[in-house]
């Protein structure tokens, strides 16, 4: 079954990934060191405050301008850290054991508090409007809390005149700096690995991703619970060097203040979130003063027409221009990626009795209407199954209940033997089952090479600091890569792809999680003759040679008679035959169903219109 | 031979002329640069909130500084030199309270600052006005005890401004029992902390004590609560502006008629609140109607100087314009700026300003004469009775 | 006794009126307006222009009406209109031109407080207690707009074809509605309701330019429990509203203050739905 593959040759990669971050996060540092010195102080203790803004900022870009979650709250965290040491030295004193223990506190209170809201707003089915809210909420309660904690808290008026470190002014700017320069270069590093796409598969397409067996609820609460760590130590390290605190840092015109930076200096980008804190936060300190009630309208219209003509925010802009005016010495060729085959897996041979799907009595209904009613059959595995029946008959809401514990009203499931019950879409991907929208779903601001690694991930996850020159691929997959010349051009971008090379890439993606069973959803929806009977000899050869069990939805019965091995016909939400392919294409039955198309010339005209 | 000796000679007292020449034009410039410097002007500044919560009364505050040093340059300056303003915005708020006095500190280098702050904007500036050692007279009237090596305030405490509503309630309206409502925030609870206490003390009974967060609107639960407990009298203390209007329209709404004390409302809020604030009695250490020669003067001086733009002064405005005055006299009495003489120097000093005689010499603190009124149909205040020199009370015992 | 019914009541009539109009903006375009704080405001200060003009208080309703309609008409055609694919940035959108409100209402009107004189003072005698007379007018007017807009969305064409792209915009599209005027339409009636809820808060509130900050948030909560339902929306506002009452009279007034936020998360996390049936 191992075909030795070696599409291409390799183009001369960048040396290893850390080594562009990393200098220039050397080179930050030098440049913040000779500044502690150089700046006047009023500067200094600016920029010292907005350095560590703009730490925050970033943590609000890597949730809403990679992943998408508009979020709020990372003041909320940000406050969290700041009276964790504000508390600690008022109350306790200061020492550099109770130091220690502040920070360690507010981390903590940071991660418990991001934890809730990650269960509150990050589940399977969550709308992102109901997550924005939450975020929203979060902020408003703490600083209800605070309000109403009195003495202890400091109420509104805040604490101050606590102990701190003794540290001169410009080693906390360094110190700042630092944090800025470090949290920057990880993220750098984090988002720019092969781990770090997903950010960005997650935000244009989480379904798709659920359905490549990703957990996306478990990984955006993971990333909020890093960011939320980020944010606490940031507001530590603020309410030390301030040495006051106050409701207003944690609080949600903060944290749409943040919004607004990033959405200015530019989302989706790091330079973006540092350039638009640093910018905004010190050029209020000089300009409020003189305009106290125009700078906040400016701020209002400038954020307004970003959001509405340049939702990239103005960072990219300015690069343009840069990049305009400097003539760039060296192209950075896009990372050249080779496919190779994987090892085949361990598979239990077709000595298994165990059919590849099982349903029984499978039932569907919204409300009193009832589009699926005791649907029973099984699959097993080299078959390829074809589901058919006129529009409505309930195809694809049965295709939606196998692949989706959730959805079925009634009835069980099996996939290889093992009952789905209610499990989520990326579980039921892991007991082997993968599933083809009708639509081709693919990740359009990635690459071909990016979107099947995304779809590798269950199996092989993609290594979270660096980016491989190699993909894995399982053979099948590399099969639809190469009949449809996609295993050419790893590194264009899905949205410059032909509907056609978006659906064999969607194919290759699906057959990347290595399934033992495909749900394919009207697959020659919009392809041309040629491109039709190409990938009905790949369905074909997925059941025979690679034994896996194909379930195929479609209305082209030309298609169906020429590929399947089985055919079931459905009807107002019931199976109404299920049998081979002459039985089923020459039944009455099935014309009567039909209604109208009596021949096959009709029927292929409708097929195929 | 000889003429070059005479022409050495000629030379060297040519040189030794031009050298002394030099030396004395240097001296010269060094004492009047000296003299130039005595000539530069003191700064103050003034951390106001431009924007934010205090906005509404901060241009009061700016005029009364402008007054003031207007004055005080007509009259020749402070120590001949001349007085400039600086006035930065703090938002009303800890994130801009640090930007403005960080400005005003370490960018314009002023001498001293005299504002009114929130609270909030106070403890946040608090550790740069002593990492700075810039004296700092606090202008506004806040819940009390707030101590700092470089701060002296100059209005009132709760000490000063309760007993004197309390004690008419309970002599005149034969008030018994007390409901208290306030805003949740330091503030509110200080000042109602120490009603209740006061009350107490003199015998009477508190029956209901409750707090909306600070920017709540909605009074029902409380005002119900009220009628069931039927108080002999109301006393408030809620965040200025927007809360203090929705009480106590609420308040008139639901058909509350007992003697109502506001602890936090001004005379200009009073106004916008139109029939429903008449009757409210208000306690404080400046209402404009004080029949006094300083005041009388000084507010001819403000409506002179500022026309149609006046904005009406008030009691956070006039401490300001005292404030001010009081530098000076710190100033000259310790003979230079300098902050470790100027400190002490202004325990030691008093002036005569439209709220009587001002000496912050009790514990950073100042005795007041406290005036209790009540709001009119027109919105004015009349006085009812004036207390003379009520005392502070222990605020700071650690900086005696 | 009477009293706590007579609040929760009240209260719930409030809320209901305030939260109309973001009901109808989100039930139809599924977006948050968040300038509807701001829409809030404005009707406020139709009041102040009206008791500066030295007119009857009364007049200010129509006068927030012209206001709010016309002020919806440019925001729908310039900033939600293009965001019409984006939803979340048109809630940041919206956000950013509460802002702008806000600030050119302070340059034109000053920071402070305004006078606006109630139409109704004092209380009605009742019997057991004693309630705020204009509370209770209120409930009636909760009512009135509650039957006037369930007529125009039942009883008029344009109202059937609103309800048909609440349920399904592409089908409704697909049969020759336009959508494009439905949405504008409904913003503009949605920011002219709002602006009416301003102007009849007034006697109950002060105002100055954040007036309408502290509504927003429990607006939307509960918006998101009602979906795109008039009927659910007033049962949310007696519940949520009901419960605020009830927690801040028995327990303290600062987490009455949060009641509706926190439990309105809590409720969608369990029923994402909200109350609309499932």
């Amino acid at each position: 079954m191992a075909d030795p593959v070696s599409t291409m040759t390799l183009r001369s990669g960048a040396g290893p990934a850390w080594r562009m971050p990393v200098a220039v996060g050397v080179a930050a540092l030098a440049v913040i060191a000779v500044c502690s010195i150089a700046l006047p102080t009023f500067l200094v203790n600016n920029l010292i405050r907005a350095f560590l803004y703009a730490a925050l900022a970033l943590t609000v870009d890597l949730l809403w301008g990679y992943t998408g979650i508009l979020t709020f709250g990372q003041s909320a965290f940000f406050g969290i850290g700041a009276y964790a040491a504000g508390l600690v030295f008022t109350h306790a004193g200061f020492s550099l054991p109770l130091a220690a223990g502040a920070l360690a506190a507010g981390l903590a209170a940071a991660w418990l508090v991001s934890r809730a809201i990650g269960w509150l707003a990050f589940y399977h089915g969550a709308s992102p409007l109901y997550a924005s809210v939450v975020t929203l909420v979060l902020p408003i309660v703490l600083v209800q809390g605070i309000y109403s904690g009195g003495e202890f808290t400091g109420s509104s008026s805040g604490l101050s005149g606590f102990d701190s470190f003794d540290v001169p002014l410009e080693a906390w700017f360094f110190i700042a700096g630092a944090f800025l320069t470090v949290v920057a270069v990880i993220a750098w590093l984090f988002v720019r690995s092969d781990a770090g796409r997903l950010l960005v598969a997650i935000r244009e397409n989480e379904s798709r991703c659920e359905y490549l067996g990703i957990d996306v609820s478990r990984y955006k609460a993971r990333l909020m619970d890093v960011c939320a760590l980020v944010a606490a130590a940031a507001g530590y390290l603020f309410a030390c060097v301030q040495m006051v605190v106050a409701p207003e840092y944690a609080g949600f015109v903060f944290g749409t203040e943040l919004v607004i930076w990033v959405a200015l200096g530019g989302r989706g980008s790091l330079l973006g979130p540092i350039v638009g804190a640093l910018l905004i936060d010190v050029g209020s300190a000089y300009l409020s003063g003189n305009l106290p009630y125009i700078w906040m309208l400016l701020v209002g219209v400038a954020f307004v027409v970003v959001i509405v003509a340049m939702p990239r925010g103005l960072a990219p802009l300015a690069v343009n221009a840069l990049r305009r005016a400097v003539p760039r010495r060296r192209r950075i060729a896009p990372l050249a990626v080779e496919f190779v085959a994987a090892p085949a897996r361990e598979r239990d041979a077709a000595q298994t009795p165990r059919p590849a799907l099982s349903l029984r009595d499978v039932q569907k209904h919204f409300g009193s209407l009832k589009v699926l009613d005791g649907i029973s059959f099984d699959a097993h595995a080299g078959e390829l199954l074809s589901l058919i029946g006129p529009n409505g008959a309930g195809k694809s809401t049965l295709m939606r209940c196998i692949a989706d514990g959730a959805q079925r009203s009634g009835g069980t499931v099996e996939i290889g033997g093992a009952d789905i019950r209610k499990l989520a879409p990326y579980d039921c991907v892991a007991l082997g089952i993968g599933r083809k929208f009708q639509t081709a779903t693919v990740f359009e601001s990635l690459s071909v090479a990016e979107a099947l690694r995304i779809a590798r991930y269950r199996i092989a996850p993609p290594a979270k600091w660096k980016r491989d020159t190699t993909l894995e691929l399982p053979q099948p997959a590399l099969d639809v890569l190469r009949l449809t010349g996609l295993d050419k051009i790893p590194e264009r971008e899905c949205r410059y792809l032909s509907h056609g090379q978006k659906q064999a890439l969607e194919l290759a993606m699906v057959l990347a999680l290595e399934p033992r069973t495909i749900l394919l959803d009207e697959p020659t929806a919009g392809l041309t003759k040629q491109e039709r009977t190409q990938i009905g000899a790949i369905f074909v050869a997925l059941a025979t040679r690679y034994r896996m069990c194909l379930l195929l939805v479609e209305h082209d019965l030309d298609f169906v008679r020429e590929i399947s091995s089985r055919i079931v016909v459905l009807h107002q939400g019931r199976i109404v035959m299920d049998g081979g392919v002459d039985e089923v294409v020459n039944s009455a039955l099935v014309r009567a169903v039909y209604a109208g198309e009596s021949h096959t010339g009709a029927a292929s005209a409708e097929g195929s219109a | 031979m000889k003429h070059g000796m005479i022409a050495t000679g000629a030379r060297g007292w040519r040189r030794a002329t031009m050298a002394g020449a030099l030396v004395s034009t240097l001296l010269a410039a060094a004492l009047t640069s000296s003299g130039a410097l005595a000539a530069d002007p003191i700064k103050i500044g003034v951390p106001v909130g431009l924007s934010g919560a205090n906005s509404v009364v901060a241009p009061s505050v700016v005029q009364s500084s402008q007054l003031a040093v207007d004055e005080i340059n007509a009259k020749g300056g402070i120590l001949g030199r001349q007085v400039a303003l600086e006035v930065a915005d703090d938002g009303s708020g800890a994130a801009g309270a640090q930007k403005a006095f960080d400005s005003l500190i370490f960018d314009k280098k002023v001498n001293a600052l005299i504002s009114m702050e929130t609270s909030a904007a106070r403890n946040a500036g608090l550790p740069i006005v002593t990492r700075g050692k810039t004296p700092f007279i606090y202008t506004s009237f806040y819940e009390g005890r707030s101590c700092n090596r470089y701060m002296y305030v100059d209005a009132w405490v709760p000490d000063q401004q309760v007993a004197p509503i309390v004690d008419y309630f309970m002599k005149q309206k034969n008030a018994k029992t007390f409901f208290l409502i306030g805003s949740d925030y330091a503030f509110g609870r200080g000042m109602l902390d120490f009603t209740k206490s006061y009350i107490e003390k003199k015998g009477g009974k508190v029956v209901g004590n409750e707090y909306l967060p600070m920017d709540g609107s909605d009074w029902t639960p409380i005002i119900s609560k009220l009628q069931a407990a039927k108080p002999d009298a109301i006393i408030t203390s809620t965040a200025g502006g927007a809360p203090n209007v929705t009480l106590t329209k609420q308040l008139r709404a639901a058909g509350v008629k007992v003697p109502y004390g506001n602890l936090a409302v001004d005379e200009g809020t009073a106004k916008s609140m139109g029939s429903d604030a008449e009757g409210i009695y208000i306690s404080g250490s400046y209402v404009t109607n004080i029949d006094t020669p300083a005041n009388k003067q000084f507010l001819a001086a403000m409506q002179k100087r500022f026309g149609a733009d006046l904005k009406t002064p008030n009691d956070l405005s006039v401490p300001q314009y005292e404030a001010i005055y009081l530098y000076k006299a710190a100033v000259e009495k310790a003979g230079s700026t300098d902050s470790a003489k100027v400190i002490p120097a202004l325990a030691q000093v008093s002036f005569d300003g439209p709220r009587g005689t001002i000496r912050m010499d009790k514990q950073r603190h100042t005795p007041l004469t406290m005036y209790l009124g009540q709001v009119q149909a027109d919105g004015s205040v009349k006085v009812i009775e004036s207390f003379k020199n009520v005392d502070p009370g222990e605020q700071c015992p650690s900086l005696k | 006794m009477l009293n706590l019914g007579l609040d929760v009541v009240t209260t719930a009539a409030i809320l209901f009126i305030v939260s109309t109009g973001l009901l109808l903006v989100f039930g139809v375009m599924k977006i948050i307006n968040f300038s509807h704080g701001a829409f809030l405001t404005t009707g406020g200060y139709a009041s102040v222009i009206v008791t500066q003009a030295g007119l009857s208080w009364w007049w200010g309703i129509p006068c927030a009406l012209a206001i709010g309609f016309v002020l919806g008409m440019a925001v729908e055609r310039f900033i939600v209109r293009p965001l019409y694919a984006r939803p979340l940035d048109a809630i940041l959108a919206t956000w950013g031109l509460g802002i702008i409100v806000g600030q050119i209402i302070t340059l034109v009107f000053g920071r402070g407080v305004q006078m606006v004189e109630s139409p109704v003072t004092g209380a009605l005698a009742l019997p057991g207690a004693q309630y705020s007379a204009y509370r209770l007018i209120l409930v009636g007017v909760a009512l009135v707009i509650a039957l006037a807009l369930g007529w125009l969305l039942n009883g008029t064409r344009l109202g059937l074809q609103t309800r048909a792209v609440i349920m399904n915009e592409a089908l409704a599209r697909g049969l020759g509605i336009s959508s494009t005027r439905v949405r504008f339409i409904t913003f503009c009636t949605g920011a002219a309701l709002a602006s009416v809820a301003g102007c009849l808060i007034t006697p109950l509130a002060s105002v100055d330019p954040n007036m309408g900050v502290p509504w927003i948030v429990g607006a939307f909560m509960l918006v998101l429990v009602a979906g795109s339902s008039l009927v659910n929306l007033a049962i949310a506002s007696t519940v949520l509203g009901g419960a605020q009452v009830l927690v801040s009279t028995f327990i303290n007034p600062v987490l009455g203050g949060l009641t509706i936020a926190v439990l309105a998360a809590l409720l969608l996390r369990i029923r994402p739905e909200g109350f609309a049936r499932g």
